[in-house]
């Protein structure tokens, strides 16, 4: 114990630290020094009471013999007042008899910072809260100390870690203090997503899930759900619209098996929808039709393994199927396409084919037409064996609204021209994609027949002229259109790199026609590599006084008249405006873009490639531009 | 009609109720709409709305979600709200249906 209390009274915080800690605790010592003496006469005239007896309190005494000693000692002090250092060993030994006592770790360390030295001022004056300030106090190195947590007592260094309370901590403690604070920082930083892989995250905002700010909440739990396909076992019933959003995902992350298709088939569902296929076996087609017998939408990618015995127990058993899309279903022969369409033709509404080899040719479309009155809506692209005779044989479809083609051999003109007079009339839809021969007259056919559109596609061609494009819009019949893309629409020739002298594909003023037939409805917008539209014609169509409420995305790529100020009029100009696409217009620069907004293309050097707003609004954005400039 | 207060009530299918500033649950279409002091819903009377479909361990998610797209309203890079394995898929329907 003597020991102990030798160590303790080696400890002596610097004195320069306490005067500081106490001029900046608002604590001055004429303060301390009155309180104290103003507490001296009162346990002085409180003990005038107690007893007298010897004053020498030894080490060996008791607790109870402390007490008294102390009690002793105060009465000693009142009355010859020179025997301090006896009254102050006195209180010592109580407090050390206290804390021994109490086994407190806490009041054994206090007692012992708190310990008066020889000092005379202000000795007597440490017990009860007023240690509390000394505290933070911290040891100078080489001096020993009590570890805050384990008790232990070691030698502080400058490199003594604080604990939670504030007092220093052995190695040890240290060192299991650090690592659990590097656990905790591991943890936020994770959430923070600095380890994602950054290309994910360009990926989500090109794809347009992250548009600045959260995610939403079903984004986040189809994310998840995603994550742990391999461990559910069902779905539960969610409604359509989120199953279907799912099996996207499940079809993207490569994970939609033999194994996880069954959580996508109910039967009280009228669809099955999966985009990528291609693990898929015949097993599983016949379960797809087995489980879901009142199919109406049939969307199949990648089935590259679906084969004429699936088609067959299709045909089968399910017999409301009024939507089939199939991306590169290969193995189906010609008799089954036959057989498909004779046998469900008359419900069939949708048909989507793309990218079929060698079984779809002219005859089978032949059969399409003749056996499927009420097909309303036709994609076919990149069917290898389609030519002309299947053109001439789609304009016979009666109830056709919605007609998508691409055709990749060669398609005459007067064949186009033919089958918009004769369906022109009642599509809302037209995509004509890389028909190289068709010109103006076909432009000339729309505008003379159809009268419903309202998607509009007539893309890579190098033979529409800017003025067939600009008299379709003019005084055209047509409600306003809300989906247009004539992007490639341009002359490419290397001899003549500026292009013709009239213009050749969507240009100025068939531009500034288009967007005044269609400006006020107009929702997608694209114009990429139309590159004879002008600066003076984008800065007439967003001047920012024309208003195009409902445009939500614009692709001006490759227009490489485009120049800041456009982009600046595009933003005020579109209040709807999520996402503008600008690869190549190299005159773009130092764009502020304004909140909710997505650009995409216009790098600068060390950018992301893709900058949105962040909590600016349109008025601002422009006046930092402007300032940018000047 | 009850004036327009700064919090709203959310309570659960089993008795829980979250009260949570007004702007924020109006990130959800649907509340918003039940919400509204210019509609005739008993809900814009009493700012209470009773989540009958909703558990109360994923209302108390969803109003975290709420707190969270509130804070995270402009920045990028958002980092991703931590959403419990076993509550996913419910809180999946529970998003479904608040449209958020």
């Amino acid at each position: 114990m003597s020991s102990r209390r030798n160590g303790a009274r080696n400890i002596r915080g610097p004195q320069s630290a306490l005067t500081d800690f106490l001029a900046a605790n608002n604590i001055s010592a004429a303060q301390i020094r009155t309180d104290y003496d103003r507490r001296r006469q009162q346990t002085a005239q409180d003990a005038t009471n107690a007893g007298e007896g010897p004053s020498n309190a030894t080490p060996e005494q008791d607790d109870d013999e402390a007490l008294a000693a102390a009690a002793q000692a105060e009465e000693d002090e009142k009355k010859t007042k020179k025997r301090k250092r006896t009254e102050e060993d006195a209180i010592d030994k109580i407090k050390k008899a206290k804390s021994s006592k109490g086994g407190s770790k806490a009041k054994g360390k206090k007692g012992k910072k708190g310990d008066p030295d020889d000092d005379d001022d202000d000795d007597a004056d440490f017990d009860g809260d007023d240690l509390g300030m000394y505290k933070k106090s911290r040891p100078a190195p080489g001096q020993f100390e009590h570890c805050d947590i384990c008790n232990k007592r070691f030698t502080v260094t400058p490199y003594s870690k604080e604990g939670p309370d504030g007092g220093l901590l052995c190695t040890p403690c240290g060192k299991e203090l650090k690592k659990d604070l590097k656990k905790e920082q591991r943890a936020t930083t994770k959430a923070v997503g600095t380890g994602r892989k950054r290309r994910k995250v360009e990926s989500e905002k090109l794809d347009g899930i992250a548009v600045g700010g959260a995610k939403s909440l079903s984004q986040l739990c189809i994310q998840k759900v995603a994550q742990h396909h391999d461990d559910i076992e069902e779905l539960g019933d969610l409604p359509q619209s989120v199953l279907e959003r799912l099996s996207e995902i499940f079809s993207k992350k490569r994970v939609m098996k033999s194994k996880t298709l069954p959580l996508f088939l109910r039967p009280d569902l009228d669809s099955v929808i999966v985009h990528d296929a291609a693990y898929l076996e015949e097993e599983d087609y016949r379960q797809m039709f087995a489980v879901v017998p009142n199919l109406r939408k049939l969307v199949l990618s990648n089935a590259c393994q679906l084969k004429d015995g699936a088609i067959d127990y299709m045909l089968e058993r399910c017999h409301n199927v009024r939507h089939i899309q199939l991306y590169a279903a290969n193995l189906i022969n010609e008799g089954m396409w036959h057989r498909l369409f004779r046998e469900a033709g008359a419900r069939l509404e949708v048909l989507k084919l793309t990218w079929l080899d060698a079984a779809f040719e002219d005859l089978v479309v032949r059969d399409l037409v003749q056996y499927c009155p009420n097909l309303e809506r036709l994609k076919l692209k990149l069917c290898r064996r389609l030519g002309q005779d299947a053109v001439v044989t789609i304009s016979d479809l009666p109830a056709l609204k919605h007609l998508s083609l691409q055709i990749s051999q060669d398609v005459s003109t007067e064949t186009l021209v033919n089958l918009v007079q004769k369906r022109g009339s009642g599509l809302q839809t037209l995509s004509l994609e890389k028909f190289l021969d068709a010109d103006d007259s076909l432009l000339e056919a729309i505008h003379d027949n159809c009268t419903q559109l309202s998607k509009l596609r007539l893309c890579e061609n190098d033979t529409y002229t800017d003025a067939g494009f600009t008299s379709l819009f003019t005084e055209w019949n047509n409600t306003p259109l809300s989906f247009v893309d004539f992007n490639s629409t341009r002359d490419v020739d290397n001899n003549n790199p500026t292009g013709p002298e009239d213009a050749i594909g969507l240009a100025s003023s068939g531009f500034r026609a288009l967007m005044a037939h269609s400006g006020e409805t107009l929702r997608h917008l694209d114009i990429s590599s139309c590159r004879h539209i002008e600066l003076p014609a984008f800065m007439d169509v967003f001047n920012g006084a024309e208003n195009y409420p409902a445009l939500e995305y614009i692709n001006i790529s490759f227009c490489n008249r485009a120049d800041t100020s456009v982009v600046a009029g595009i933003f005020k100009s579109c209040p709807a405006l999520k996402q503008l696409v600008a690869f190549g217009c190299f005159d773009v620069q130092d764009v502020v873009v304004p909140r909710n907004v997505a650009l995409i293309g216009v790098p600068r050097a060390q950018d992301a490639i893709e900058q949105f707003g962040v909590g600016i609004g349109v008025e601002e954005a422009i006046s930092r531009m402007v300032e940018m400039a000047a | 009609m009850a004036s327009e207060t700064d919090y709203v009530t959310l309570i659960s299918k089993d008795g829980f109720s979250y009260v949570v500033q007004r702007s924020s649950a109006r990130i959800s279409p649907v509340l918003k709409r039940m919400l509204d002091p210019t509609g005739a819903f008993l809900e814009a009377k009493d700012n209470t709305c009773i989540l009958q479909d909703m558990p109360g361990i994923v209302l108390e998610k969803v109003c975290e979600y709420f707190y969270y797209n509130e804070k995270n309203k402009d920045a990028r890079d958002v980092p991703e709200m931590d959403i419990p394995t076993e509550l996913c898929l419910e809180l999946l329907m529970a998003s479904d249906y608040l449209d958020i």
